[in-house]
Order: C-alpha cells, then sequence, then structure tokens
C-alpha cells in the first residue's frame, strides 16, 4: 500500500512539475526508477499511466509517448549491459539521449501530422530535459530508499 | 497614684506649654516620615513593577492576539484583493456579448503546455464534453480570439493559440474589409497576414476581425491588429505583420463559443398515434423520426485540420 502510495505520488508531483516547465517529462524518471527496481508488473503499470498522462496532455497524435517510454526502456535495457544500472553517470547519458530524442521526435511526429513546431524551442527543451532527468533520478532513488518501503519493496 | 499622678502633671503641663507635642511632632512624625515615605516609594515601586508585570503579560498576549489578527486581516486582504481582480476580469468576460446564435461558456486555464508531447502552443482548460464542448469551437477573451479547441476530453480540453506555428484564420480589416489568413509564427515573433494582394488597402493599426470564412470562427471577432505593411516586390502579396491584442499567457479565464442545443422538437407521439393505426392496417412500417442535429454530431467530420478555421 505504502508503495502503491510512493508511485502516485510520483505521478502528482511529475504532473505538478510538467506544469511549471513546458516540454519536459518529469515522469521519465520515475519510470527508470520503476525499471531498476526489476519488477515489471510496476514498470508496465507506470508506463502504462505515463503514457495515458503525456499522450493525453500533448497535443500530438497518439503515438509519440509510445515511441518515447518505448525507446527510454530499450535504452535503459542496451545501457544496463554497459553501465551499472544505478549509476549516475548512466543516468547522464539516458538524459542526454532523452534531449536528442525529444527533438528528433517532435521533429518526426509533427512532420507526420503537417504540423510546424518551433525547433529553437525544442533544443531548450531538450537542454532541460537532459539536465533534469539525471537530477530528478537522483532526488527520487534518494528518496526511495531512504523511506520505509523496505518492507514493501520485497513483498 | 504616684505613676497617676506623674502622668496628669505631665500631660497638663503638655497641655499648657505643648512642648511633648512638638517633641513627638519633631521626632517621632519626621522618623515615621523618614521610614514610611521609602516605604511606601517601594512598596508603590513593588506594585507598579507587579502590575507591569502582569500587564507585560497581558501585552504579549495582546500583543500575539493582534499579530494573529493582523496576519489573517493580511490574508484576508489579499484574498479579497485576488477576489476583486477575478471578479474584474469575470466582469470583463462577461460583457463579451457572443455573436448571435452562438453562447459563451466560461472556463478556468488549468495549464499552459504540459509535457513532452505537447509540441504546439496550447493552454489546457477546465471545461470539457459535459460542458458541451467539442473540438474546433473558437476561444475568446473580451479583446479577442484566443484560439480555438484541438483536444476535447470529459472535463478538459487543450486550445491551440493563435500565435502557434499551425494556427490559420481567416481575417479581415475592420475598416478596408481587405482579406487575408492570420497566420501564427510562433509565441515570440508576430503574426503573418497571408494572401493579402499587392495594392489592397490595409493600415498599420487597423484591427483585424475574423471573415467568417471558415466554419470555426463567426464573422468579427476581433483577432490581431496590424504592424506593419509593406509591398514585397514581384510577388503578389503584401508582407503584413500583425500583433495580438492581449499577452494570450496571462489569460485566468478563457470563454468558449458553442452554438445553444436545438430545441426539442413538438411531441409527435399524438400523431403517431393517430397515423400509425392507419398504416399498420396498411401493413406499412412506420420510419422513427430522424433528429439531423444528433445524426451530425455522432457522424465523425473530416475536420479543417490542427490548425485551419
Amino acid at each position: 500500500m505504502l508503495n502503491l502510495l510512493w508511485w502516485v505520488c510520483v505521478v502528482i508531483a511529475g504532473i505538478m512539475a510538467q506544469r511549471q516547465v513546458p516540454g519536459v517529462d518529469f515522469l521519465a524518471a520515475g519510470f527508470v526508477l520503476a525499471l531498476q527496481e526489476e519488477r515489471w508488473t510496476k514498470s508496465l503499470w507506470f508506463a502504462l499511466a505515463a503514457i495515458l498522462i503525456q499522450e493525453g496532455d500533448g497535443s500530438l497524435a497518439f503515438g509519440s509517448g509510445l515511441i518515447w517510454y518505448g525507446a527510454l526502456a530499450a535504452m535503459y535495457f542496451f545501457g544496463h549491459y554497459l553501465f551499472e544500472a544505478k549509476n549516475f553517470l548512466f543516468m547522464i547519458i539516458l538524459g542526454a539521449c532523452q534531449g536528442a530524442m525529444h527533438i528528433l521526435l517532435s521533429l518526426m511526429m509533427a512532420s507526420l501530422q503537417d504540423w510546424s513546431v518551433a525547433p529553437e524551442r525544442l533544443w531548450l527543451e531538450a537542454i532541460v530535459q537532459a539536465v533534469v532527468f539525471p537530477m530528478e533520478w537522483g532526488l527520487l532513488y534518494i528518496i526511495y530508499h531512504n523511506l520505509p518501503l523496505s518492507h514493501a519493496r520485497t513483498v | 497614684m504616684l505613676v497617676l499622678f506623674l502622668y496628669l502633671g505631665l500631660y497638663t503641663w503638655n497641655m499648657r506649654t505643648g512642648y511633648l507635642d512638638t517633641v513627638a511632632d519633631v521626632t517621632g512624625l519626621e522618623v515615621s516620615r523618614w521610614v514610611l515615605a521609602p516605604g511606601k516609594w517601594a512598596a508603590d515601586s513593588a506594585e507598579l513593577l507587579f502590575r507591569r508585570y502582569i500587564y507585560f503579560i497581558g501585552l504579549r498576549q495582546e500583543n500575539e492576539r493582534l499579530a494573529s489578527d493582523l496576519e489573517k486581516t493580511r490574508s484576508e486582504l489579499v484574498d479579497a484583493t485576488e477576489k476583486a481582480a477575478l471578479a474584474g476580469r469575470l466582469s470583463d468576460l462577461m460583457s463579451f456579448a457572443p455573436p448571435e446564435g452562438w453562447v459563451r461558456e466560461g472556463a478556468r486555464v488549468v495549464s499552459h503546455r504540459l509535457g513532452p508531447n505537447a509540441a504546439l502552443e496550447t493552454i489546457m482548460i477546465d471545461k470539457g464534453t459535459r460542458a458541451g464542448l467539442k473540438v474546433n469551437l473558437p476561444v475568446v477573451l473580451p479583446f479577442g480570439v484566443v484560439g480555438k479547441t484541438l483536444r476535447v476530453s470529459q472535463n478538459a480540453a487543450v486550445i491551440l493559440l493563435v500565435n502557434d506555428l499551425n494556427s490559420r484564420i481567416p481575417v479581415m480589416g475592420q475598416i478596408h474589409r481587405t482579406q487575408g489568413i492570420l497566420a501564427g509564427q510562433g509565441p515570440d515573433d508576430p503574426m503573418e497576414v497571408q494572401y493579402v494582394p499587392q495594392g489592397s488597402p490595409l493600415d498599420e493599426g487597423e484591427l483585424l476581425i475574423t471573415s467568417g470564412l471558415g466554419e470555426v470562427f463567426p464573422k468579427g471577432l476581433p483577432v490581431a491588429r496590424v504592424v506593419k505593411v509593406e509591398p514585397t516586390g514581384p510577388t503578389l502579396f503584401q508582407n503584413v505583420l500583425a500583433a495580438p491584442l492581449s499577452d494570450i499567457k496571462t489569460a485566468e479565464e478563457v470563454l468558449v463559443l458553442k452554438k445553444p442545443p436545438l430545441p426539442p422538437e413538438e411531441p409527435q407521439v399524438e400523431e403517431e398515434k393517430e397515423v400509425r393505426p392507419q398504416l399498420e392496417g396498411k401493413g406499412k412500417r412506420l420510419r422513427p423520426p430522424v433528429f439531423d442535429n444528433k445524426i451530425d454530431q455522432a457522424k465523425p467530420k473530416p475536420g479543417p485540420g490542427p490548425g485551419g478555421d
């Protein structure tokens, strides 16, 4: 129950943060944290919630969120063969990859719908995404591993 | 007897001379005065100190109460100021008269762009299909058009702003009636009025209003003001730039214009009852009444695209 409450709080805090910083994903760090727990049902539920939230809030057609989180999961699984999964350096690389992916994915999905997107803004958002992701992951990691959830994590 | 005699003698002598009274005044009275005066001062001081202490206790409590009252008053003042500002904004909103055939639906702005998929210039409002909203409805403020509904859920809607790169609104000059397409160029850039033929009159400062040529915006809503008009050499069209009438991003409440629901049709039950026996008698089936508006709503219409009117 505590564990569920924690993940609900992560989602709510992520949405509130996204309201303050437009164009940046604050749920991705939670998703990676869930992946690191290696409890796949938890990761899937979190991914499902995040995809629905991002798709619903966004202005692009459905599909961007799927690719976004799918690519993030793929990068995580690929990267954790090369790096320690909970290494901060790995998170910095993941953040940089997300920044690049934000530009590519937004331009690609917008062009598929015959829309135009201001590239300057995408660059700025990509940089913010790359910086915010490892910091947010670090914060969530510290909080999560200092909360009395050890029992809940083992259940 | 001797003592009594001495006492009476002394008494009568003192009554005659008053020496003893004088001695008593000079000594006893003075001693008492010098003893009592500082004592009284000390007592008064002690009493004053005590009273002040009690007073200070009360003062401290009173100070705390006043500080609490002040904090409460400040909070109420902020609340009242906020309410006054809200009342002003709502009053402005309510002063907007919707065009004929349209009704207004007030909504609060919940958020601006949200999440990595919010690639377009949008805002989110707290009204959706439950309030009768659907895609491609005009969203306005008292000073002019804000945008149109892009995505709608039950209790929320995403509004595409007029300054987005994908926004296209058919407009015309309020004075010269020159027509064009108002295209957004991004939040920090002026909008462009496209397809204004060379030689068509359009003044700087002229108000641009919706021409009503599309299916989204009714005619006559102010949208922007012309800030620059210049010929572009060999091309067929002028280079016209326009600025929005106010900072759209500061909007906290907006109005969504929607068509009012059609009045319910007259019940035809009695008529049917009269007709049915005749038709049934002839072995014919009676067609159910057709409600055109409901069928139109149920049918997925091919929209004009995300930005176009």
